[in-house]
């Protein structure tokens, strides 16, 4: 009965967006936005790992496999791929007919399967790209670390210039070493692995393994490459770039003589305009300016309680969540606000799981969310650490379900799950007589660092302050909030300043790795343990046992690669081991609210990577969508 | 005359350079760590922040070592941060007197380009006299690692910018936004100067009277209320009322309708200036005895308006005219912020706001400059409106 409603509900909305779409004129000139402080800074995609400029780079060059609108693996410039041996070799064979030109569309040369090598010896080439974008083909490529090596050494004995003449050229050392073997005539380029693994396939959607063209290099040098602008740089994607200025606008033109012209649709023209803040971009929107908007919480309150904008409450529509999962990540090797004295009150209390689980359970994290999302703020509930969308087992299971279930949470739209004050009240209790007995002070001082110059973020911190307050009580622990100037990193983060850091983390490829590979204890290349929660600076016995059995987990899980659902499931069980350890506190997912002229369902969503803003495929009208539309929308996207 | 303009001129080049070495200085006092970005910060090894610091200029490779962080078996005592330290660290420090060295010692710099145009590699001033040497000689420079139809140009150089628009020139920066800014600030100069003059004189012709209360309330609401309100006032009645667009846009189907907006708002305050000194200096003009006496002989109103009063009254307006004109190149902050302006007004404070070195240091010049010479051309402007100032000779001079 109720597969039998769901489906006439489904058939219903169908039915009402059938009606409206039928009326609707087609958007063909696409005008976007980005604030100001999201500008590109390089037109060279292998010299950047900044989103503000891959988002605009996924749409000048093809990389070999790209996604869809749900998220899957989807064929580019490359037509098929395969591995052989159970994921140690992936052979990818590319499509005929690729160009590379240049902005007015003229024809430059060949897209040939030799342009993937190039490119990865640009990546791997210390002289040449700083070492941007290396450390996933050096973890993954066969090879690659010796020959980053190589180069560095090389660097540091004969000069820059020696290692700048390298190339992937035949009889070259790079050829000699990395593994990678591309063979023009059959537009085969083979990548040998350092191990079996089985989401390589994802990587080739990253920009570390975007082709070069050689004869690009040979025309403008090694250092013209490097300094590239986008009236020099030669295309292979779906759009060129016709004008650009900084902090003004860009325009993307579609390319004329794309190679896949005939399979995709694309805008005419696609205008992402600079902008100061969302105020002013949601007055660009009413004057006609923008194509969409995403509001800030005053416009959207405004708006939904009908006291400004009234007009436009039937066209809100919350939007899909981001790819970032955010986290509560807890310090445990932290310093005074001196910068070198050890917080051992801190260092002490936070190294104690009852204390740590007090915090997990005892916070109530609704009114948090409600920042992002005042109207629906469970729609940014997050217990997990992995981010959703990320992998998915053979039956089509959310990893973060397998997760969820070994915690035994699940969402519910009417009240945050995870919320227990019973048992923080327990936890509480034994971390007080514990650590009084180390002697820890109460109330523990938890030091929250925000930036000073914005508004926003100490609007929030005073509702995290009072979150902490009324759930865990001020005789027990103080949020208290201070502010930097202009780098977290070199103010905060680096004297080891703050107890707790809110930040997110999205995923560069589908596998959890990605995600808890960042929390191993022990591990240089554990991005968090070593820049944030200084895991391995603290020798409390009981947390650095708690932190190795976790470790161990995920390098167990790590060497299942012959069975995709063996891998996750125990990934799922390592991860709930974090969780339950509580050495982070999930904390939410950005699901904000929107106006729009565009088919959210349509777009290209992407959980990792960078493809989620490649303007291809997207459908998009005049006029906005109303929230029933795209609800129609979406429930016609969950039947597919 | 020629000796007074080329003493200031050369006072000027001294007060540049001054004003340049130190926002140089000052810049090199900043720790080293804000010349990364956030994840630049955590993701580089310190080998890579080292070799970063040393294309930026401001280490260099350590000559003791050579870059090795070792000597022999011992970890080099030139480079080696801390006693406990097993290796130094392979670079050193600048010295900051260096760098100024190369700042002003690359200031002219000898591009090369291909046959399409495009910049292949530039010759550094060390180079330069062998690169003569063996062009003068009929020798090939480049020893054949050069395609045919490649060629030399020479050009002014401040560096390339490290952050905003990486790896660009600041020159190419610099003169990019310079073009906007210039061509929205002259309009608005222009419309300012007009309207600001007509209607204070206007103001003084009629003093006392409606017209001149109706200017004086304008001039105080315009300096009295902020800025950003009217702007936000002029902005949302532009957009709601007239259908203006909100902001610049130069691929729109009618770019100057783009442009009206900011130019409206630049006028507006700049407007209220000319008014009010206008107004003042005719009404003291309008006191004076020969005014007076002028119109005893029965000269009229207009004349005695326009031929006397307006040309002495215009003369302390015409010192700041150069100026002013200059000083369009410098952008608005607010202007070009609110109306998405890609000129210079905000880039000073988001190259500081980056650390973008080379950029500041290019638009200080740049802004230095043009003080000093708008101030310049001022003190000579007046000299040709009213001959009677003197700028040189003894006594009574400026």
């Amino acid at each position: 009965m109720k597969k039998l409603l769901s489906l006439v509900l489904v058939a219903a909305m169908l039915a009402t967006l059938a009606v409206s779409a039928a009326g609707a004129e087609e958007l063909k000139n696409l005008n976007t936005y980005e604030t100001k402080a999201r500008e590109l800074e390089t037109w060279n995609i292998h010299y950047s790992q900044a989103a503000a400029d891959l988002n605009v780079l996924c749409n000048l060059i093809d990389g070999l496999l790209t996604n869809d609108n749900h998220g899957n693996l989807k064929l580019n410039a490359a037509k098929s791929y395969e591995s052989p041996d159970g994921g140690k070799t992936w052979v990818f064979t590319l499509n005929e007919g690729m160009t590379w030109f240049d902005k007015d569309g003229n024809v430059q040369a060949d897209v040939k399967a030799s342009d993937w090598a190039t490119g990865l010896e640009w990546v791997l080439n210390y002289a040449k790209n700083d070492s941007y974008n290396a450390s996933m083909p050096m973890e993954m490529i066969a090879g690659a670390e010796e020959y980053y090596n190589y180069t560095k050494e090389l660097t540091e004995s004969e000069g820059a210039d020696a290692v700048k003449a390298l190339d992937a050229g035949e009889g070259s050392k790079f050829a000699e070493t990395v593994g990678i073997v591309c063979d023009d005539e059959a537009g085969t380029i083979t990548y040998t692995l350092v191990d079996q693994l089985p989401y390589f396939p994802s990587v080739a959607t990253y920009n570390c393994l975007y082709p070069l063209s050689a004869e690009l290099i040979e025309e403008i040098g090694v250092d013209g490459y490097r300094d590239i602008t986008w009236e020099d740089l030669w295309y292979s994607g779906a759009y060129v770039i016709s004008y650009y200025e900084y902090t003004n606008q860009k325009v993307f033109t579609k390319s004329p003589n794309y190679w896949n012209d005939a399979n995709c649709k694309r805008f005419d023209t696609v205008t992402v305009k600079m902008v100061d803040s969302a105020s002013v971009a949601f007055q660009l929107f009413k004057n006609g300016e923008l194509d969409h908007v995403s509001l800030d919480q005053a416009t959207l309150q405004g708006i939904y309680n009908g006291t400004s904008d009234a007009e436009y409450k039937d066209y809100l529509v919350e939007a899909r969540p981001t790819k970032y999962s955010y986290q509560i990540h807890l310090v445990y090797s932290k310093n005074l606000e001196d910068g070198e004295t050890p917080d051992v009150n801190w260092n002490t209390a936070i190294a104690n799981e009852n204390f740590r689980k007090s915090l997990y359970y005892g916070l109530d994290l609704t009114n948090y969310l409600a920042r992002t999302n005042a109207i629906n703020p469970l729609s940014c509930q997050n217990y997990v650490y992995t981010g959703n969308g990320v992998a998915f087992t053979s039956d089509g299971t959310d990893y973060t379900q397998l997760v969820r279930n070994e915690l035994g949470l699940e969402y519910n739209y009417e009240s945050y799950v995870r919320y227990n004050p019973e048992l923080a009240a327990e936890y509480k209790a034994k971390a007080i007589e514990e650590l009084t007995a180390k002697g820890v002070t109460f109330p523990v001082t938890v030091d929250y660092y925000i930036s000073g110059s914005s508004d926003v973020a100490a609007q929030t911190a005073k509702v995290l302050e009072n979150i902490f307050s009324t759930c865990l009580g001020d005789d027990y622990v103080v949020l208290k909030t201070n502010t930097y100037v202009s780098s977290l990193a070199n103010e905060v983060r680096k004297p080891r300043k703050a107890s707790i850091y809110i930040n997110g983390w999205g995923a560069d490829f589908a596998d959890p790795i990605n995600f808890l590979g960042q929390e191993t204890y022990n591990d240089t290349a554990a991005y968090y343990s070593n820049a944030y929660s200084n895991c391995n600076d603290n020798d409390d016995p009981d947390l650095i046992a708690a932190y190795q059995e976790f470790t161990d987990l995920v390098i167990a899980a790590k060497a299942i690669t012959d069975d995709m659902d063996a891998r996750y499931a125990a990934f799922a069980k390592a991860e709930a081991c974090f969780l339950n350890h509580a050495l982070v506190i999930p904390c939410s997912y950005e699901v904000g609210w929107e106006l729009t002229k565009i088919n959210n369902y349509s777009k290209v969503y992407s959980m990792y990577g960078m493809q989620a803003y490649r303007y291809v495929d997207w459908e998009a009208q005049a006029e906005p969508y109303t929230t029933e539309e795209m609800a129609a929308l979406a429930a016609a996207y969950a039947a597919e | 005359m020629i000796k007074y303009i080329l003493k200031r001129l050369f006072q000027s080049l001294i007060v540049v350079l001054l004003v340049v070495c130190v926002v140089f200085f000052l810049l090199r006092m900043m720790p080293s760590d804000y010349f990364f970005t956030e994840d630049e910060l955590i993701k580089f090894t310190e080998a890579q922040k080292y070799a970063k610091l040393e294309r930026l200029g401001l280490m260099q490779i350590c000559a003791n070592c050579e870059g090795k962080g070792m000597v022999g078996d011992e970890a080099c005592p030139v480079c080696r941060e801390s006693p406990q330290a097993a290796k130094g660290t392979g670079y050193v420090n600048r010295s900051v007197l260096a760098q100024l060295g190369d700042f002003f010692g690359d200031m002219l710099q000898m591009r090369v380009f291909n046959a399409k145009g495009k910049e292949v590699k530039t010759i550094e001033p060390v180079s330069l006299i062998p690169y003569l040497s063996q062009k003068l000689n009929g020798q090939d420079p480049f020893e054949g690692s050069m395609k045919d139809g490649y060629s030399v140009r020479m050009m002014f150089n401040l560096g390339k910018s490290i952050r905003l628009e990486k790896n660009q020139y600041v020159t190419d920066v610099i003169a990019a936004k310079m073009s906007v800014s210039l061509g929205i600030g002259l309009v608005s100069l222009a419309i300012s100067l007009v309207l600001g003059v007509v209607l204070g004189v206007l103001q003084a012709r009629y003093k006392d009277k409606l017209f001149d209360h109706i200017g004086t309330g304008y001039t105080v609401v315009v300096n009295a209320v902020p800025r950003l309100v009217i702007y936000t006032i002029i902005m949302i009645a532009g957009a709601t009322l007239l259908g203006l667009p909100m902001r610049y846009d130069a691929t729109a189907k009618d770019p100057w309708l783009t442009m009206v907006l900011p130019v409206i708002c630049l006028s507006i305050g700049s407007t209220a200036g000319y008014m009010l000194w206008t107004r003042r200096y005719m009404v003291d003009e309008l006191n004076k005895d020969y005014i007076r006496l002028a119109k005893l002989k029965g000269l009229s109103d207009r004349k005695v308006m326009f031929r006397h009063v307006l040309k002495n009254a215009f003369v302390p307006l015409a010192q700041y005219l150069p100026y002013s004109i200059l000083l369009t190149v410098g952008g608005s902050l607010l202007v070009e912020t609110f109306f998405a302006v890609p000129g210079m007004g905000p880039e000073l404070t988001t190259a500081i706001s980056r650390y973008d070195l080379n950029l500041v240091q290019g638009i200080v010049l740049l802004y230095a400059s043009m003080g000093i010479i708008g101030v310049f051309l001022g003190d000579l402007l007046m000299t040709v409106i009213d001959p009677r100032i003197k700028l040189t000779g003894k006594g009574d001079v400026r």
